[in-house]
């Protein structure tokens, strides 16, 4: 600063701020520092122009300089005024000099300014108004210089701020995308190749030897328009998949029927599941648990199309395409087909799909994912597991197959395994068998009234194997005529029937078997229940047989009959029942009672009499009574004479 | 596996080895046995050096290693009398590593080969014993499938065995008859193994048939 004497340049350590105020609790509140421009302004202030020695004329690039000098002016100051004082000699002629050198630069400046002519002009006008115009213009100047400076300190402090809000912005995506690589890091398989980083979808580390690549690219996607407001579900992470990847797939496992007569399989209707999107899950992770699906139902698929190749059967499995047709029964059809659908398709193919009837099996579906992972977990545990470098890590059993010396055979059952396609077949078989056995204990217990039969499935099955217990009674005397409890164990190709008295059949996938079978022993049953029944009223059982003989044959099975006599001995009821003729009921009455009885000449004595008598048929379909049991009761009870 | 009887037969006076088979071949068909693959059984002697037996010098005893085609997994190592062992295959290799423990006798490698039949519950297994490359004998193995305790079937076997070996039939084989009687002591592979192994040393013992080498 090249002011003159009057200026005053206050010397303080610039660390030491003043304190504004002192708290209660002791704490100081310091005035800010002031600012460069500020510190000027404040000086410019203290100028007095109307001493008139001043001068202030020069440009603004002058004014920064001028800052500088004052910084190094202040140091100055500080060494001279602090380590020199003004005692010496020469102080005052230095003094005066220094005053006279700065008298003669403001004069000079000023004779400089007003050579310009621009913004002084030295006019000969009357001394006192020019004494006082001239420092408001000086002061005009100078605030506005001031004014000026400050305002491009402001502009220069907005446009920080804007560039640091921008880069703040630009920082946060940029944070977001590796955030976000990092979740993808937590569940993917992510690895760098190039300026690219690839992703695995496979299978591939949990045991599978499909051998698609499955590959996906994590693309960064962070150039969107900063103008533009971001999208609420904007995800800065994208991911590309293999565009045979794509949509969706899944498995459909389906029982057609060819011919009418097998019925229906009681599929369930389970909605179909849409992608849709949960909240908080993000879109490349759909994406990828798509692709992922995808590709597992490919695997598969092949796998079943290969072993479809492979395996000899009696009936050769047919692989069209995306479906494998295999025959499990005749006039029964399984077919296995993998529906592939990426997103434009799907429009089109809802509409034939709705008109069908969803004949989906999503047991076998659900089994057929499982079957391909455990056979994942196979492959892992034999080829990647840690094992001994001396021997094979096979199966367990296998592996004591040397010590404990097996036998060919032994060695044998353990080393044969069945694929996919074999199980799911045994399995929807067993499906099958078990809802026809279904239906036709159903269709069998609502056509036939009497007697009742009754089913209950057990709740948990073995993929091949479930059983049924069934029950025949007559309403209204369960707790007489429980002779016939069948087991039946439904297993893959037959159904085998555990009798209460250990008897076992075994029945072939035949509907019409199981029917019979039932139907014949439910006429058992009829007969039973009178033998139950008999014992209850104190009647005495003459005859009793499951397997009659003679008399009409039926074609299901055999007649059974029954005669029990009175507790009297006068009367006695025969019945035969079969399963097709129904029952036929006789009376025999004593030969006492019967009038048409013709008088023969060799018994005439009385004792005779006791003999019995011809039987009589009774209308058994105009009896009164609701069912069979009751309908005997009753008879017996007619027939027992009153104590 | 079932009952097992090891027993040698005589060659017939005049005959070489292999019509001697032959014959029991034709015998076997004859009865309506069905032919079911091929069998062998073989049998390496090791010696044990000096080093293993310690520092006491007992006689040492000879150790046996079997294999048998029916365990295809399996090796079996012997003691004369005893201890016997059934381990895996890698067995083999592990007796390399021994090398300097037992030493592998190479000139008495024995086997039988020959061919198996079945007829129904029996399988019958006729075979040769070759002793370095010569015929020295012929075995005949019959296997009761459906039984494990020899005093259950063995009269079952030796009437079975009368009806194509003759007054050839053995006595009811020493490993039997070491069981307990009426315990329940159902058979294993071993005492096949004992019963080939007895049958072998006898067969290593006796003179070199002249003129009987393999075909």
């Amino acid at each position: 600063m090249s002011g003159g004497p009057a200026v005053r340049v206050s010397i303080e350590s610039s660390c030491e701020k003043q304190v504004q105020e002192v708290s209660l609790d002791g704490t100081e509140t310091y005035v800010p520092p002031l600012s460069m421009s500020q510190n000027l302004a404040k000086l410019a202030q203290r100028i007095d122009f109307s001493q008139g020695s001043d001068s202030d004329e020069e440009g603004t690039e002058a004014e920064s300089r001028e800052l500088e000098w004052t910084k190094q002016e202040q140091e100055e100051d500080e060494g001279t005024v602090k380590f020199q004082p003004s005692l010496w000699p020469w102080d005052s002629v230095r003094n005066n000099l220094r005053s006279a050198l700065t008298e003669m630069c403001v004069l000079h400046d000023v004779l400089s300014i007003v050579k310009e002519k621009k913004y002084m002009a030295l006019d000969p006008v009357s001394q006192d108004p020019a004494v006082t115009k001239t420092p408001q213009v000086f002061q005009l100047i100078s605030k506005k210089k001031s004014l000026a400076t400050a305002a491009q300190i402001l502009l220069k402090g907005a446009e920080k701020l804007s560039k640091s809000v921008a880069e703040n912005q630009e920082n946060r995506r940029q944070r977001d995308f590796n955030s976000e690589l990092l979740r993808l890091r937590s569940q993917w398989k992510l690895r760098k190749v190039g300026d690219k980083i690839l992703g695995d979808l496979s299978y591939r580390s949990a045991g599978s030897l499909f051998p698609h690549q499955g590959t996906f690219e994590v693309i960064k996607n962070t150039d969107i328009d900063l103008d533009k407001k971001i999208p609420e579900d904007h995800c800065p992470l994208n991911v590309q998949i293999p565009s045979d990847l794509e949509g969706s797939a899944y498995i459909k496992v389906s029982i057609q029927k060819q011919a009418p007569d097998i019925g229906d399989l009681g599929t369930v209707n389970l909605f179909r599941r849409q992608p849709k999107t949960k909240p908080g899950s993000q879109a490349w992770h759909l994406k990828l648990e798509a692709a992922q699906n995808v590709l597992l139902c490919k695997e598969i698929f092949a796998q079943l199309s290969r072993e479809a190749v492979q395996i000899k059967s009696q009936i050769p499995h047919i692989v069209v395409k995306n479906q494998i047709i295999s025959q499990p029964f005749p006039g029964l059809q399984l077919s296995i087909s993998l529906c592939h659908s990426t997103g434009e398709k799907k429009n089109q193919r809802a509409s034939p799909e709705k008109t069908k009837p969803d004949d989906h099996l999503y047991v076998l579906e659900h089994n057929l994912h499982q079957l391909i992972r455990e056979f994942h977990k196979q492959t892992l545990s034999s080829v990647v597991m840690p094992h001994p470098a001396s021997a094979p890590f096979g199966h367990k059993r296998l592996r004591l197959a040397g010590p404990m010396a097996y036998d060919k055979a032994e060695i044998n059952a353990l080393q044969q395994s069945e694929g996919l396609l074999e199980k799911i077949i045994k399995q929807a078989k067993h499906i099958f068998l078990r809802s026809r056995t279904a239906r036709t204990i159903d269709s069998l217990a609502s056509r036939i009234e009497d007697p009742q039969i009754q089913a209950h499935w057990s709740n948990i099955n073995d993929v091949y194997e479930s059983s049924v217990k069934v029950l025949i009674t007559s309403q209204g005397y369960e707790q007489i005529c429980k002779s016939i409890q069948l087991q039946l164990n439904i297993g893959v190709e037959q159904i085998r029937v555990v009798h209460r008295d250990g008897r076992v059949i075994t029945l072939s996938h035949q509907e019409q078997e199981l029917q019979d079978f039932l139907l014949s022993q439910m006429s058992q049953h009829q007969i039973h229940a009178v033998q139950q029944l008999a014992k209850v009223m104190g009647w005495h059982v003459l005859s009793f047989s499951n397997h009659v003989g003679h008399g009409p044959i039926e074609s299901i099975g055999n007649a059974s009959a029954i005669t029990v006599a009175s507790p009297n001995g006068e009367y006695a009821i025969s019945v035969r029942n079969g399963p097709e003729s129904g029952c036929k009921v006789l009376v025999q009455f004593p030969r006492s009672q019967a009038k048409d009885l013709p008088k023969s000449d060799v018994v005439q004595d009385a004792k005779w009499n006791y003999l019995r008598g011809l039987y009589k048929e009774v209308h058994w379909s105009r009896m009164e009574g609701k069912n069979f049991v009751y309908k005997m009761e009753l008879l017996m009870a007619a027939l027992t004479p009153c104590p | 596996m079932g009952v097992t009887c090891v027993c040698q037969v005589p060659i017939l006076e005049g005959k070489s080895v292999q019509q001697t088979v032959d014959m029991l071949h034709k015998k076997l068909e004859q009865l309506g046995a069905v032919k079911q693959g091929s069998f062998f059984v073989d049998c390496e002697t090791y010696h044990a050096t000096s080093n293993a037996s310690g520092k006491k010098r007992q006689p040492s005893k000879l150790l046996y290693v079997m294999h048998n085609s029916e365990t295809p997994l399996s090796c079996l190592a012997l003691f004369e009398g005893g201890p016997y062992l059934t381990a895996d295959v890698n067995f083999d290799v592990l007796m390399v590593k021994l090398k300097s423990h037992f030493q592998n006798a190479k000139g008495h490698k024995v086997e039988s080969r020959g061919t198996r039949y079945r007829y129904c519950d029996f399988l019958v297994k006729v075979g040769t014993v070759t002793m370095s490359s010569s015929a020295r004998g012929i075995s005949v193995e019959v296997e009761y499938c459906a039984c494990v305790v020899p005093g259950d079937c063995w009269n079952l076997m030796k009437e079975f065995m009368q009806s194509f070996l003759g007054s050839n039939v053995p006595e009811l084989p020493s490993v039997f008859a070491a069981k307990p009687e009426g315990l329940y002591a159902p058979v294993d592979c071993m005492d096949t193994m004992v019963q080939y192994l007895e049958l072998f040393s006898k067969v290593r013992k006796q003179q070199v048939i002249p003129g009987a080498s393999v075909r």
